[in-house]
């Protein structure tokens, strides 16, 4: 039996039940969300950390997309309050993309500031948070949104060994990885070693959810539809 | 010509001929290949824990996951390893888990290495094939994957490496089965990787293509059939 964790979408541990019938993300593995841009990528994956917070899963989240205003904006819009999450450190984000005059809440012991176009920092800060989160946390979840900005900043090839090394590292502390992606924005060789490099696949369009790849079930797909209270299956 | 078993059912009824049992040409090379997600790792495994059953041993060069990793995707097959990295029939080369942060305990057949240092893998794979000759005059060999070489090593570097590898588990007597996912490389080096082996399997999530070059016999021999991936691994139709 392959345990699962709950998905916080309506409609997905459904769709994803195997034999035994448990369903959700397999635990402590990886999965790659990807499809053309606005499809609901990001919605996904923080509709699945909010349900990791609510609980009591804590999430370490590299934002690289967007900076921490835009991403709490977004967040609220799905009623998903983040601020108690990050006073109680159980939300640790690493926002790699706002300008230091944006305002932002000053470093805790959660919320760090990285930059983009510096994957050795990223990673460095990363490392002390997988420590930080693992330490009292034998289960947690891992985001990266997205892999296409650090994918644009930076040497390619670099980016795929630095998810390499952050895949290894999360895998190894008990936590459960997804990274986003947009189809397309990198080359066909770089896309296809980000799919070998992860256990699960799912990929949307905007109006089906096809899960590609998953540990224990092979492919299915579902129409979804984003709603107010994010994505339903 | 002698085959040894496959251990994925169907594989080895598929492969038969009037020259030989069906199954894996003993002391050959095998490229399995195909896009990701096609089941390639889970054919090197069944491989590997059929080769256990049967007393032959097996050393297995892991560069996209960690041997707990690995063994982890095993068990998820109910093929269980633990006896066999005990017994030392397994002699195993985890090149990725010093990325991991976990603390990795070195034993006689349990050694880490570096994707990023071919060198090193060299000289492990070195003493690890007399290793297992010593045990057994024929054994498997698996390395998957070429991918993460690819990621952190210059594309002819890890033909070079390659090169090597195949040589050296060949002159042992071991068989071997080298993963790869289609499309990492340019297509000039994909060609290239091709040629280095006896046989190739491609598998594309439905089908598997099996093209085998008989050098003594001037021939190749193409077959192709259906596949699913089931609890009990992959399973030929």
């Amino acid at each position: 039996m392959i345990p699962k964790i709950e998905s916080g979408i309506p409609g997905f541990d459904e769709l994803t039940s195997s034999n035994d019938g448990t369903g959700g993300i397999p635990e402590n593995t990886a999965t790659l969300i990807y499809g053309p841009s606005k499809t609901g990528k990001s919605i996904f994956i923080n509709q699945f950390i909010y349900k990791g917070l609510t609980n009591d899963e804590p999430c370490l989240y590299i934002t690289t997309d967007n900076g921490y205003k835009q991403f709490k904006t977004n967040m609220d819009e799905f009623n998903w309050p983040i601020e108690k999450y990050l006073d109680s450190n159980s939300l640790y984000l690493i926002d790699t993309i706002s300008d230091v005059s944006e305002g932002i809440p000053s470093q805790s012991e959660s919320f760090i500031q990285s930059c983009i176009n510096n994957p050795t920092d990223i990673m460095v800060k990363f490392g002390s948070g997988v420590n930080y989160i693992s330490k009292n946390n034998p289960l947690f979840r891992s985001v990266i949104d997205s892999a296409t900005t650090l994918l644009a900043y930076n040497e390619n090839m670099l980016i795929i060994r630095v998810l390499k090394a952050y895949l290894m590292r999360v895998n190894e502390a008990g936590g459960t990885p997804i990274i986003a992606y947009t189809q397309g924005s990198a080359d066909s060789i770089i896309e296809t070693m980000l799919k070998s490099m992860v256990d699960n696949i799912i990929r949307i369009d905007g109006e089906n959810l096809y899960i590609e790849a998953m540990n224990g079930i092979g492919k299915r797909s579902s129409p979804y539809q984003i709603t107010d209270n994010g994505i339903i299956l | 010509m002698n085959n040894i078993q496959s251990g994925i059912p169907g594989f080895d009824q598929l492969t038969v001929s009037e020259l030989a049992e069906g199954g894996i040409p003993e002391k050959s090379t095998t490229l399995i290949y195909g896009p990701p997600k096609t089941g390639k790792s889970i054919f090197c495994n069944q491989f590997t824990y059929s080769g256990l059953s049967n007393q032959e041993p097996c050393l297995y060069v892991s560069t996209d996951k960690g041997v707990k990793q690995v063994q982890r995707d095993m068990m998820d097959f109910q093929w269980l390893t633990q006896n066999y990295i005990q017994n030392q029939s397994i002699y195993f080369i985890d090149g990725i888990s010093y990325l991991s942060g976990g603390k990795f305990e070195n034993k006689n057949n349990l050694v880490s290495s570096s994707v990023s240092n071919p060198a090193d893998l060299m000289v492990k794979v070195g003493i690890g094939t007399r290793n297992v000759y010593k045990t057994s005059n024929h054994f498997r060999s698996i390395l998957d994957s070429l991918n993460t070489l690819f990621a952190f090593n210059p594309d002819q570097m890890v033909i070079r490496i390659l090169k090597a590898y195949l040589r050296r588990i060949t002159e042992a007597g071991g068989t071997g089965l080298i993963a790869y996912t289609e499309g990492i490389t340019d297509p000039k080096t994909e060609k290239e990787l091709k040629s280095l082996f006896n046989n190739t399997i491609r598998l594309d999530g439905q089908n598997i293509h099996i093209k085998s070059d008989y050098e003594d016999f001037n021939e190749v021999k193409t077959l192709e059939s259906a596949y699913t991936i089931s609890d009990k691994g992959i399973v030929v139709n």
